[in-house]
């Protein structure tokens, strides 16, 4: 009797753990083997379903030949850099605010948090009827203060268009911003500002000597997530810019999306994917790497 | 003494100072957060009233910002002209059965976890790792595979699809609250003739049902707003709220104003009323990438 069960029990882990691991093993890990094995092959559903071993023709193609893409990898980058920062300092500076604010602050942090649970889809609309030419509020807006004495077409040059994205993505992702540093600010004990009042600093002091470096891990992994996640960019650019004005929005994911639904260069598309998965892991680890290096320095 | 009345007066003289430089500065905390609020629930604002507008309102310079006459006719029109009704229920069809397939698959691997740990820590590291994996390296072989199969334009499809990309996130949070739950509760029902199974559905459930619910929301909230699989897998009788928000952006950005703000306030509804539901558990949630499929 106990040596039954001694052995359903070494069973029951598994049994427990396996439906989700099955679904995973044949929704996420063989679609994944799959369009792997398809990134070696020239499958192209606009010539037809035949398709034969190329090599590694489609990498080096998309790494070394193609301006399409490379120009979607500096896209990508001239939008994250510009997020990232201003995400950070905003959101730095309202979770700042919020911890002092004495009365109401669970609202008012719900309220604000309110853009980061909407999706990219729908901010995007949003955003994308604010620039309206002629009904939009920012062309309405200008014009009634005085500001603007034309309809401005927001999407007219490559440069004001990317401006018009980041904004979105700003007012979108900066909520989760605040929340993440709000977080860290709280976990921060009253005392070692007591300490450091006590020792003399001014506000000025006591942030740069006890906030920033208390709260530096918080905001490295709060960069992170979003450095991963703005890789991502598709739903936000799909519906604000659809990659224009002459592709100068176009992001890497929006890029492999066209090069596999619109041209339907299914092997291409699936390398495309291969590239953007090792560029994100290189740089996850680059950044963790640079943070231990920083680390190791100040000890 | 004169001394003495001369420092008290110095001293009340600092504090009202004191005082003075502290209102100023709680005025100048809730002045920058009334700058923040109107930055991000501004637009919320304008789609809304743009939504109850009627199409002269449009036109009108200067413009209108408030409907003297609200009416809701843009939404009859969504949902006679555009089929948003349909569209409405396909999301909300999806996203219901998405969530609770999510939550009947992760639990058990959950409590695997949480209770004989199992896969070490390297089920919880490849679970983390495949919630960082982009879309768009599933949906190419997903689509190739589905279209073989006949099984684009289908609920049961995108269903599979959504409660798969969930697990690792419904797992990861289910952890924590089965972590948290007393072993020795569960003992004492197995102790008295409760099969392992039944004790984590009739003893654990009830206990952490809030926790579920976290999940739930979140996972609803996650299949609500994803895209990229819903644009690609979905045909015209299946598109959700997503897809069909993208079909107003064809005419240029002029067009359609009244139905698109009206879909837009259906669109993001759902996420409202999460973010005050879930208030305590958002910065979790989102940092883990609760709201992204």
């Amino acid at each position: 009797m106990p040596a039954l069960a001694l052995k359903r029990k070494q069973w029951e882990p598994f049994a427990f753990a396996s439906p989700s691991l099955v679904l995973i093993g044949f929704v996420i890990l063989f679609p994944l083997a799959y369009s792997f094995y398809l990134s070696f092959q020239n499958f192209d559903l606009s010539v037809g379903s035949d398709y034969e071993f190329v090599g590694a023709k489609n990498y080096t193609e998309a790494i070394f030949r193609d301006p399409r893409f490379l120009g979607s990898v500096w896209n990508t980058a001239v939008i994250i850099a510009p997020s990232l920062v201003l995400e950070l300092l905003l959101g730095l500076g309202i979770a700042m605010l919020l911890s002092r604010v004495l009365r109401g602050r669970p609202i008012i942090t719900a309220l604000l948090a309110i853009p980061a649970m909407v999706s990219p889809v729908m901010a995007a609309m949003a955003w994308r009827m604010m620039y309206g030419v002629k009904y939009g509020a920012i062309n309405n807006l200008g014009r009634q203060l005085g500001i603007l004495d034309v309809y401005f077409d927001w999407f007219s040059s490559p440069f004001i268009s990317i401006v018009a994205v980041v904004l979105v993505e700003v007012w979108h992702n900066t909520p989760f911003m605040m929340l993440v540093l709000l977080a860290g600010l709280q976990s921060i004990p009253q005392e070692l500002y007591d300490a450091a009042r006590v020792d003399g600093a001014n506000p000025w002091q006591s942030f740069w000597s006890v906030t920033l470096p208390l709260l530096k891990f918080t905001m490295v992994v709060g960069v992170m997530i979003r450095l991963i996640d703005l890789t991502k960019l598709f739903g936000l650019i799909f519906v604000l810019t659809f990659g224009g004005p002459g592709g100068s929005t176009e992001t890497v994911a929006f890029t492999t999306y066209l090069m596999g639904f619109k041209d339907f260069r299914m092997s291409y598309a699936a390398a495309l994917s291969y590239v953007i998965v090792g560029g994100v892991l290189i740089l996850t680890l680059v950044f963790f790497w640079m943070q231990r290096v920083r680390e190791a320095r100040a000890a | 003494m004169a001394v003495a009345v001369e420092r008290s007066a110095v001293v009340t003289q600092r504090l009202k100072r004191h005082r003075l430089w502290r209102r100023i500065g709680h005025a100048l905390t809730y002045l920058g957060l009334a700058v923040a609020l109107v930055f991000f629930l501004g637009p919320f604002f304008w789609i809304v009233t743009t939504s109850l507008k009627g199409n002269e309102d449009f036109f009108a310079f200067p413009p209108v910002w408030i409907p003297h006459e609200p009416s809701l006719k843009h939404y009859a029109a969504l949902f006679t002209r555009s089929s948003g009704a349909r569209y409405f229920t396909n999301s909300m069809v999806l996203s219901t059965f998405s969530m609770i397939a999510a939550l009947v698959v992760s639990l058990p691997t959950a409590y695997s976890i949480a209770r004989w740990r199992f896969g070490g820590g390297l089920l919880s590291i490849f679970l983390l790792v495949l919630r960082m994996l982009p879309a768009i390296a599933l949906i190419i072989p997903i689509y190739i595979v589905y279209k073989l199969l006949g099984m684009t334009n289908n609920y049961l499809g995108l269903v599979v699809v959504y409660t798969v990309l969930y697990i690792p996130f419904a797992v990861w949070l289910l952890v924590g609250f089965l972590r948290d739950f007393p072993v020795e509760i569960e003992e004492a029902a197995m102790i008295d003739g409760c099969s392992r199974l039944r004790a984590l559905v009739q003893v654990i459930v009830p206990i952490i049902a809030p926790g579920m619910a976290v999940v739930a929301l979140f996972a609803f909230i996650a299949t609500w707003n994803e895209f990229l699989f819903a644009i690609v897998l979905t045909g015209i009788e299946t598109k959700t709220m997503m897809v069909l928000v993208t079909s107003f952006t064809s005419g240029g950005t002029d067009m359609f104003y009244g139905e698109a703000s009206a879909s837009v306030v259906l669109g993001v509804l759902p996420a409202f009323a999460v973010a005050f539901m879930l208030q305590r558990y958002l910065v979790k949630g989102l940092a883990l990438g609760g709201t992204k499929g």
